[in-house]
């Protein structure tokens, strides 16, 4: 497919190194906005690596370093200049294993717009309702808003982290780095439900062990074999004409 | 020959109950031993009059002001150093020659005897600065006294933080000081206060480190630079100078009750505080 738009996210031979090791061996992407592109592979491929170069989390990691160009709308996010944790608020995260803070419903939901110097009540309160409905939790929690977050099911965490990235403003991107690896499947549906959703108003990168997910979820899909892609495309074609036999043979099970 | 498993676990039992018996009841003995020698001569006048006849005779009041201000002077200068000091060696620096070097120094530091601290601040503070016998001098000699212990409390309180919390933090746009301040320290409080009363505990009990720094003046002290005595030295002096056993056991009574409260303070602190975060 051909994008008549510029991309969001521009992605020129990307390398991660981690120590003496390659981790990703240069990624070359355009990411269209507003869509869902889904990444499958297997486990050691580079997905998370790949996922984490972009809100470059990976920057933690003591002996990590990315080499290529990551431009979001056009700005290298890498250059020296640039503000990582603006970075940050405008591409959000949703990790493996839900992890709540250990605080109220409504503290981890106001977690980034309070960094970003909210202080209004109101405000607050009105981005809490909006977040956590958009995560499709707000029925769930919105008579307990002061309890613990850590006291949800995972099931419930998980959304709970994804109203947390939603409740802030400066968002453009999400990423998801197999955020149903551990969720059941009514949980599933209902992240998969919210990312449908949300791909009017945002870019969306979901990483996923389940090529089921990428062939429901995604409109364009990325298949990552040792820290190479080997193949991007169409969801649909990805999953049914493949160019690469190595693709075909992942999404038709007969490895990974 | 193998001893039957049912055997051994029998023997487990009883040697690890055993262990477990002994200790509690030579704890028990000392704290029930010093109790009823000393709770008798502990009245309300004792703890609320000066000592006349260099404590032969009335109570210990500056005694107890300075036991309740040098450990506190000691602890508010020890503890945003060893809690920053903390903080930067877990967060702000990788696991280098340098942190190991600087970890292994601290632990040696929290191993020397508390005179030698006590000889350092006697030269230092008391002598080379001037300073004289007084609050101030023991304060900062404590200080740096229990400075290891609360350094290493608080950086295993802080290792002890999950990963994954900090990692969210920063993904959400959160600075490492943000992280640090909204994420870290909350979490790592209870263990922090654990290293904190283990400190006000060497504090309160430290005598030789004392004598050296703060003196032993009986007066009421009225500013920083007034030479105190504390609960225990007031009971080593008596004691060792055979002035009044008696009272040594009284403001030993005393001494111990108030390392007690010190602790249940605490910890109905610490547990008040995670109930309010863990609604």
């Amino acid at each position: 497919m051909i994008q008549d738009s510029p991309a969001k996210i521009t992605i020129r031979d990307l390398r991660v190194f981690h120590g003496q090791e390659e981790s990703l061996r240069g990624v070359t992407l355009d990411i269209p906005a507003n869509q869902v592109l889904g990444i499958i592979g297997p486990s050691g491929a580079g997905k998370t690596t790949f996922l984490r170069a972009l809100n470059r989390l990976n920057d933690l990691v003591p002996d990590m370093h990315a080499e290529g160009q990551i431009l979001l709308d056009g700005k290298d996010i890498y250059h020296p200049a640039f503000d990582v944790v603006a970075l940050r608020k405008r591409v959000g995260m949703l990790f493996a294993l839900p992890v709540a803070l250990p605080m109220s419903i409504y503290e981890n939901v106001v977690y980034g717009p309070r960094l970003s110097g909210v202080r209004n009540k109101a405000r607050l309160d009105e981005v809490v309702e909006r977040s956590l409905k958009a995560a499709f939790l707000w029925d769930e929690v919105k008579d307990r808003l002061q309890m613990s977050g850590l006291r949800l099911s995972g099931g419930q965490q998980q959304r709970l982290c994804l109203a947390r990235v939603l409740a802030m403003e400066e968002l453009e991107v999400i990423l998801l780095d197999e955020p149903c690896s551990g969720l059941d499947p009514i949980s599933t549906a209902k992240i998969e439900e919210a990312l449908t959703i949300l791909k009017e108003k945002y870019t969306i990168i979901l990483v996923t062990n389940n090529t089921k997910q990428a062939a429901r979820v995604a409109d364009e899909t990325a298949f990552f074999l040792m820290g190479d892609m080997v193949e991007y495309g169409p969801t649909e074609k990805i999953f049914t004409v493949p160019d690469d036999k190595r693709t075909n043979d992942y999404v038709t099970g007969r490895f990974g | 020959m193998r001893i039957p498993p049912k055997v051994t676990q029998v023997l487990a039992v009883a040697l690890l109950g055993g262990a477990t018996l002994l200790t509690v009841v030579v704890l028990v003995f000392v704290i029930v031993f010093v109790l009823g020698k000393g709770l008798p001569e502990v009245t309300w006048e004792f703890l609320s009059t000066n000592p006349k006849d260099m404590g032969r005779a009335g109570g210990i009041l500056p005694t107890l002001v300075g036991t309740i201000l040098l450990p506190l002077l000691a602890i508010a200068i020890a503890l945003p150093l060893g809690v920053g000091t903390a903080v930067y060696l877990t967060e702000y620096t990788r696991e280098t020659r340098v942190t190991r070097a600087l970890r292994f120094g601290t632990d040696c530091l929290a191993g020397i005897p508390s005179i030698i601290f006590g000889l350092f601040g006697f030269i230092f503070f008391v002598v080379g600065l001037k300073m004289g016998w007084c609050l101030l001098s023991g304060g900062l000699t404590l200080a740096i006294m229990v400075l290891p212990t609360i350094i290493r409390t608080s950086e295993e309180a802080i290792r002890a933080v999950p990963k994954s919390w900090r990692e969210v933090s920063f993904s959400l746009g959160a600075t490492r000081w943000e992280t640090v301040l909204k994420v870290v320290l909350p979490n790592a409080l209870p263990g922090i206060v654990t290293g904190v009363m283990l400190g006000i505990g060497r504090s309160i009990g430290e005598t030789a480190a004392v004598i050296f720094t703060a003196g032993s003046a009986l007066r009421m002290p009225v500013s920083a630079f007034d030479s105190v005595r504390t609960m225990s030295v007031h009971f080593y002096i008596l004691a060792r100078e055979g002035i009044s056993t008696e009272k040594a056991y009284a403001t030993a009574a005393v001494l111990i009750i108030s390392v007690l409260l010190v602790n249940l303070i605490a910890y109905g602190m610490m547990h008040r505080f995670i109930a309010r975060r863990a609604r």
